[in-house]
């Protein structure tokens, strides 16, 4: 037991003031870009809610809302969450610590400038690649500062052995560099037509499959063992994961555009890719579920494994939706519907983003040496999250059903959106309570870090584990 | 990285620990259950693929 004492508290290796702010400010982000989510579903139901003002249009904001969550909430968690596990998993400091301090202000200096001109109309009109060409380049410049920052403390590691979660790291930050680059600077400027459709398909899935995907599973591999203080169930496993995740991903993106001129077999090859990563998410769910099994009273006492667990479950439904819906029958039945925006939405929030909220429950208390603030907010913010958002994925879902249902049957478009009205309603509603969650929690972090109980460690001995409720 | 034996290296029992993380991790074995999937899913892949390579109408 002391030498697991002793090494969960090798945050000697860790740049505690830098990740600290980076997961503060992911922070602000987990509370802002939802808040966006929120203010456009009420526009569902009030359509000439917030006026004629064009920055506040739904055209305008929609953008704010999707690049704040992607780039903004999670993007930034990851990279406060890489400077605390990576110098961990290798044994050495990160490599230019200096960068990573100047990466902070490069990051959400660029952010902020993205995120406010997209409502003020500068938009390079590429889905999830909306961001105008200066701030591509500033964000460029970020992520390959940080991408040699691991690659090479990786390289300069003391650990023998590469954990998974290096392994997805390394990976999600390598073929990231180079989507990025393809989404924003050749994309937009280059193959007209269809092929700029498909290849945009391609993009956007990479954003999810070779950025969140494997960044988000990162984060689970590290911490479901800590949070569980059990082995991780089968290493054997996690080769499967990785493997089969990035053989099979880089295929998916066409799946967008079934029934389109891009070319039969390119479409069928989709839906095949599709379905195949049915293979890396029950593998990666099954070690969750393996290193778990045994250890489900830690679910009570640990918000880290509160927010893993439930995770995992909404990464089971959502990938599941992911794959089916790629099939032609459902593609028919749920495209243009709300199925699809069900299945993101139980995709980056109810998986990842959850999952890195784990992390920081895991993070803050041990980076800034002082114990979670108050438990009952992290209970509000773990039940309304949980209650809101079971709420919005099952709405959305029904509504994508629905409407899919309707359409099929030769329904008029107009009646088929006056019957989602009510399902809107309760949709704004439960966007409203993750949101209301979300900011208990964020909150909850902030006081923790500038006014929590400061973690004592006893007399000649190295600090406590784990601080209290975490 | 410390190594303890319970079988010998590769057992699926065998338990690898990162020293500096502390976390640690089995090496582990595929279910059985998982493995069928594996091979339902590849058998059905191939039937997709060469069913709809084209459009038949």
């Amino acid at each position: 037991m002391s030498q697991e004492v002793a090494s969960e508290n090798r945050d000697d290796l860790v740049d505690r003031e830098t990740v600290l702010r980076l997961l503060l400010s992911a922070a602000f982000w987990l509370v802002f870009a939802p808040t966006i989510g929120v203010i456009l579903s009420i526009k569902f139901n009030y359509y000439d809610f917030l006026g004629n003002v064009s920055w506040l249009t739904w055209g305008r904001l929609r953008p704010v809302h999707v690049m704040g969550v992607i780039f903004g909430a999670f993007s930034t968690a990851i990279v406060g969450l890489t400077y605390y596990m990576v110098p961990k998993l290798c044994g050495v400091r990160m490599y230019k610590e200096s960068w990573s301090r100047a990466l902070f202000w490069i990051w959400n200096i660029g952010l902020t400038a993205s995120l406010v001109s997209l409502p003020l109309g500068q938009n390079l009109g590429i889905e999830a690649g909306e961001f105008p060409w200066w701030s591509n380049i500033i964000i460029e410049i970020a992520l390959i500062m940080i991408t040699i920052q691991v690659l090479v403390t990786v390289i300069r590691r003391k650990e023998q052995r590469i954990y998974v979660t290096l392994w997805y790291l390394t990976a999600a930050y390598i073929w990231t560099v180079f989507n990025y680059a393809f989404g924003h600077f050749i994309l937009p400027y280059s193959m007209p037509g269809v092929n700029n459709a498909a290849m945009h398909g391609l993009y956007i899935h990479y954003v999810v499959g070779l950025w969140i995907t494997p960044a988000g599973l990162a984060v689970i591999y590290y911490f479901l063992p800590l949070a569980a203080r059990r082995p991780l169930y089968s290493h054997k496993l996690s080769l499967v994961g990785f493997w089969s995740l990035a053989f099979f991903y880089p295929f998916v993106g066409t799946h967008h555009y079934i029934y389109s001129p891009i070319p039969y077999w390119t479409q069928t090859i989709a839906i095949v890719a599709s379905m195949m990563l049915i293979i890396p998410v029950w593998t990666v769910l099954q070690n969750f579920y393996g290193t778990f099994v045994g250890s489900w009273k830690r679910f009570q006492e640990s918000y880290t494994a509160k927010f893993l667990i439930i995770g995992a479950l909404f990464y089971l439904i959502g990938c599941f939706q992911g794959s089916t819906e790629a099939l032609r029958g459902m593609q028919r039945l749920t495209h243009f519907t709300d199925f699809v925006i069900a299945h993101s939405h139980l995709t980056v929030f109810g998986t990842f983003i959850l999952w890195v909220t784990a992390g920081m429950y895991y993070v803050i208390p041990r980076v800034s040496g002082h114990e979670l603030y108050s438990r009952t907010l992290a209970q509000w913010h773990y039940w309304l999250t949980v209650t809101g958002f079971s709420l919005m994925a099952s709405v959305l879902t029904l509504q994508g059903l629905m409407q899919g249902t309707m359409l099929d049957v030769g329904a008029d478009f107009v009646d088929s959106m006056v019957a989602m009205k009510p399902y809107w309603l309760i949709r704004t509603l439960a966007g409203a309570t993750m949101d209301v969650g979300a900011l208990l929690g964020m909150w909850n972090f902030y006081m923790t870090v500038m006014h929590g109980r400061r973690i004592e460690a006893p007399a000649g001995g190295p600090a406590p584990a784990e601080p209290l409720w975490t | 990285m410390e190594e303890e034996h319970p079988g010998k290296a590769g057992d699926p029992g065998e338990v690898s620990r990162y020293e500096f993380s502390g976390i640690e991790e089995r090496h582990g074995k595929i279910p059985k259950w998982l493995a069928c999937v594996y091979v339902a899913l590849l058998i059905w892949m191939v039937y997709y693929l060469v069913r709809f390579w084209t459009d038949k109408g």
